[in-house]
């Protein structure tokens, strides 16, 4: 019970923000649906839903006619993604992290075996999973939408959400560390979303639809039959997964996944001369990761972009729908380029971000501190930190404007252009990031994903002059436009001065812990 | 005079209304080895903390060799430091560990390194992940001994390490002395500080209590006995050294001895002892005898 007691603790607020992010953001489109909709005419409709290229990104648009049914369309997939993204990675900072940091060791002294603490934990994310479901059914029934529908999608982005809780548990039990079983679980994520498209993409792959939970949400068909067979299909995986987790956890040492890691090898000493080849060392394999995947997303998107063009183009109704969400020019090949370089930016500025907050966590588990009693002043440790973050920020928009170009055949110099038109907006969730692990060293990711994930919601979402505060307002559509260099100049010059005082802040703290 | 190799004054350090260190002074001659002896919770990693400037001091200032603690650029050339709780990175080897600390470090004895790790007996092929709390340890002593810093900076370095082990760490105290090393070497440990040190600061509550030579140190020596005998008790009223006698069951007795043993031994011998134990009290015990209950 203490048990359970101490991971809801551990796992509450961003429970809560979750919660509040996935029904407000369904609340809000379905209540704002009138006026920003109004009425469709039935042609457009069609040419919508029969358009390759717009269910492959945006899924199989159904009932677009109903607030309800357009809210589902419209949110759907980004809502169950940022639920499934909390739940594993909830899931694997409670099992696998707390064996890592070597807290669990302290619990399983006790009676408690490693499966009751892994099903313990499940058990408290499957609850904020639920949590945020119900949110999201709230949300839209406050917005006026349907009950029926709003349950029926409701549950759906539910059981995606306890599907993937169990599979971050899961790979707690099965890999050897933290970041390892974060990056499988994210993976299956990604690999489950890239399933849902090839399924709607393509008639001989429509099978995949029924083994991924995306393709069973939109099976389910929320607003437009509310199918409950999908749903009892999706209430599969988390259980078969929950049970996997338990026969996994049996039979192993704690602090070991099932996977092993080779015991011994020779030493491989390239990069460990200096603090600043210390810093690219630890930053390689992250970079690797970030960069696959975000460039693995634009050369998708990339293939895709003659088709959207040629819709878009066609039906400009969809065209002004987007530009009132925040994406203008949309109906022109650069446009539509602009539009995902700018999207780009907030994978870029939470890995910006999540490489201060991987120093930050060096140092509350206290291996920075043998670094620290070397020659080395904080300004010197926290400015290295930044500075290779930038270059691997930098490296990461230039990779993905490439595969940009490779996917779509844009110009390589205007893809180029375009996403690193983007690196200033990143760039802000790297200062915000270092002010944070200068003055408020719990919250760094929370505080670095402001500016860009903050930043955005509040462009597409947040009315009038409140959206100008975002620097999604500023960015200019590279290269469909010129870019703004003024705005991109002060950018930079507010990413520099949050980073520097955030070094100001670091030299006059206390270590953690 | 030389420039010291320590030097506080009134350092303190108030976390919220808990006042951890209080106006703390104290000087550390290089060359020397200076016990830093109090029970756990006295705050001798925090007034650590402060000498390597990874804490801020509330009061007071802490100077290495005169560099200010605050300014590790310069003051951490002059030392080398091993944290009582010794966190590594899990992915690199021990090996590559020592050669980060030592390339980034004031300046490293590479043989001298290959001999420590040889005389610790680490295995520098692992990554530190599988590492023990003893191992991480040594690998942080051993990089510690092998630099050429004129002060040794140790936290409780042998909380971790086994009697084998904790012999060769004081063979490598009085090795760093020989070569003009200072050490500052904190400890709960009596036996360890008395066996290795040339001063011994005794921090108790955040209060410097005393500062003492090791001769001067052996008056808070404490041991306490337990006698089981058969008929007769011993007579132990009026014998020279034994204080708090008390009779812990019936033909079984306990007190404390401090001071030579030798009428001690002789009083048990007259009666009929059938066991006799003896062990070294922790430190707060014999604190709390020796300075009384007060805070």
């Amino acid at each position: 019970m203490t048990v359970t007691r101490l991971a809801l603790r551990l796992s509450y607020r961003g429970a809560l923000v979750v919660a509040l992010v996935a029904g407000g953001m369904s609340g809000l489109v379905a209540g704002t649906y009138r006026t920003t909709v109004g009425a469709l005419a039935g042609s457009e409709l069609r040419a919508l839903a029969e358009n390759p290229a717009i269910r492959v990104l945006f899924g199989p648009p159904l009932a677009l006619d109903d607030p309800g049914g357009f809210t589902v369309w419209r949110t759907g997939t980004a809502v169950g993604v940022v639920v499934a993204a909390w739940a594993l990675l909830t899931a694997t900072r409670l099992t696998r992290g707390e064996e890592d940091t070597g807290r669990a060791e302290l619990l399983l002294g006790g009676r408690l075996t490693h499966t009751g603490l892994a099903g313990r934990a499940l058990a408290v994310v499957s609850g904020g999973v639920l949590v945020a479901g119900a949110a999201v059914a709230l949300g839209m029934v406050a917005g006026g939408a349907d009950t029926a529908g709003a349950v029926v999608h409701a549950a759906g982005v539910a059981g995606t959400g306890l599907t993937f809780a169990a599979a971050g548990a899961l790979a707690g039990q099965v890999m050897p560390s933290r970041a390892g079983a974060s990056g499988t679980a994210v993976a299956a994520l990604g690999v489950a979303l890239l399933a849902r498209m090839l399924a709607d993409g393509t008639e001989r792959l429509a099978w995949l639809g029924w083994v991924t939970p995306f393709g069973l949400v939109a099976r389910s068909a929320p607003f437009a039959g509310d199918r409950v067979g999908p749903l009892a299909v999706l209430a599969v995986p988390p259980v078969l997964l929950a049970a996997a987790v338990l026969v996994a956890g049996r039979h192993r040492d704690l602090g070991q996944g099932r996977l092993r890691r080779r015991s011994a090898r020779a030493p491989r000493l390239a990069l460990l001369g200096s603090v600043t080849g210390f810093a690219v060392r630890r930053a390689v394999g992250p970079t690797l990761g970030w960069t696959v995947g975000v460039a693995g997303y634009l050369l998708f998107v990339g293939s895709l972009v003659g088709e959207i063009v040629r819709f878009l183009d066609e039906n400009r109704r969809f065209a002004d729908l987007a530009a009132g969400a925040g994406f203008t020019g949309l109906g022109t090949p650069a446009g539509f380029a602009a539009a995902m370089f700018g999207v780009v930016s907030i994978p870029a500025g939470l890995f910006a971000a999540s490489r201060i907050a991987a120093a930050t966590a060096d140092e509350t588990a206290r291996r920075s501190t043998p670094l620290l009693a070397l020659p080395l002043s904080r300004t010197r440790h926290l400015t290295t930190e930044v500075a290779v973050t930038v270059a691997a920020t930098v490296a990461l928009l230039a990779v993905a404007g490439a595969a940009f170009s490779a996917g779509s055949g844009l110009p390589l110099g205007a893809a180029l252009a375009g996403t690193l038109t983007t690196a200033p907006v990143a760039l802000l969730s790297l200062g915000a990031a270092a002010l944070a692990h200068g003055w408020a060293p719990r919250a760094v990711l929370a505080v670095g994903a402001l500016p860009t994930a903050g930043g955005f919601l509040l462009h597409t979402a947040a009315p009038g002059w409140l959206a100008t505060v975002s620097p999604y307002a500023h960015l200019a559509a590279v290269p469909a436009d010129p870019p703004n260099w003024p705005a991109a100049a002060a950018m930079t010059v507010v990413a520099a001065a949050l980073a520097g005082l955030g070094v100001a802040g670091y030299r006059r703290r206390d270590l953690l812990p | 005079m030389s420039t010291p190799a320590i030097r506080a004054s009134g350092l303190s350090k108030r976390f919220g209304a808990v006042l951890a260190v209080d106006d703390l002074s104290l000087r550390v001659e290089p060359g020397e080895v200076f016990g830093f002896l109090g029970p756990n919770g006295a705050g001798k990693s925090t007034t650590i903390r402060m000498l390597l400037g990874l804490a801020r001091p509330s009061a007071g200032t802490a100077r290495i060799f005169d560099d200010p603690a605050s300014d590790v650029r310069r003051a951490h050339r002059h030392l080398a430091y091993v944290p009582a709780d010794v966190a590594l990175w899990p992915t690199l080897t021990g090996a590559e560990v020592l050669e980060l600390l030592g390339r980034v470090g004031p300046g490293t004895d590479r043989e001298y390194r290959a001999e420590l790790v040889r005389r610790f007996a680490l295995d520098v092929d692992r990554p530190a992940r599988t590492y023990s709390t003893g191992n991480r340890q040594k690998v942080a002593l051993v990089a510690a001994f092998a630099t050429r810093a004129p002060l040794l900076v140790l936290d409780e370095p042998t909380s971790g390490l086994d009697p084998l082990m904790e012999r060769e760490f004081r063979r490598c105290v009085a090795e760093a002395r020989e070569r003009g090393q200072a050490v500052f070497l904190s400890s709960h440990q009596l036996t360890e500080v008395e066996a290795v040190c040339d001063r011994v600061g005794i921090l108790r509550a955040g209060r410097l209590v005393e500062i003492a030579g090791i001769a001067e140190l052996r008056r808070l020596r404490r041991t306490v006995v337990e006698v089981s005998y058969r008929d007769t008790p011993p007579s132990l009223v009026d014998v020279p050294g034994v204080v708090a006698v008390e009779p812990l069951a019936p033909q079984r007795v306990r007190f404390t001895l401090s001071g030579p043993p030798g009428p001690a031994l002789r009083a048990l011998s007259d009666g009929d002892p059938t066991a006799v134990s003896m062990r070294e009290p922790a430190l707060a015990e014999i604190f709390l005898e020796y300075y009384g209950e007060d805070r």
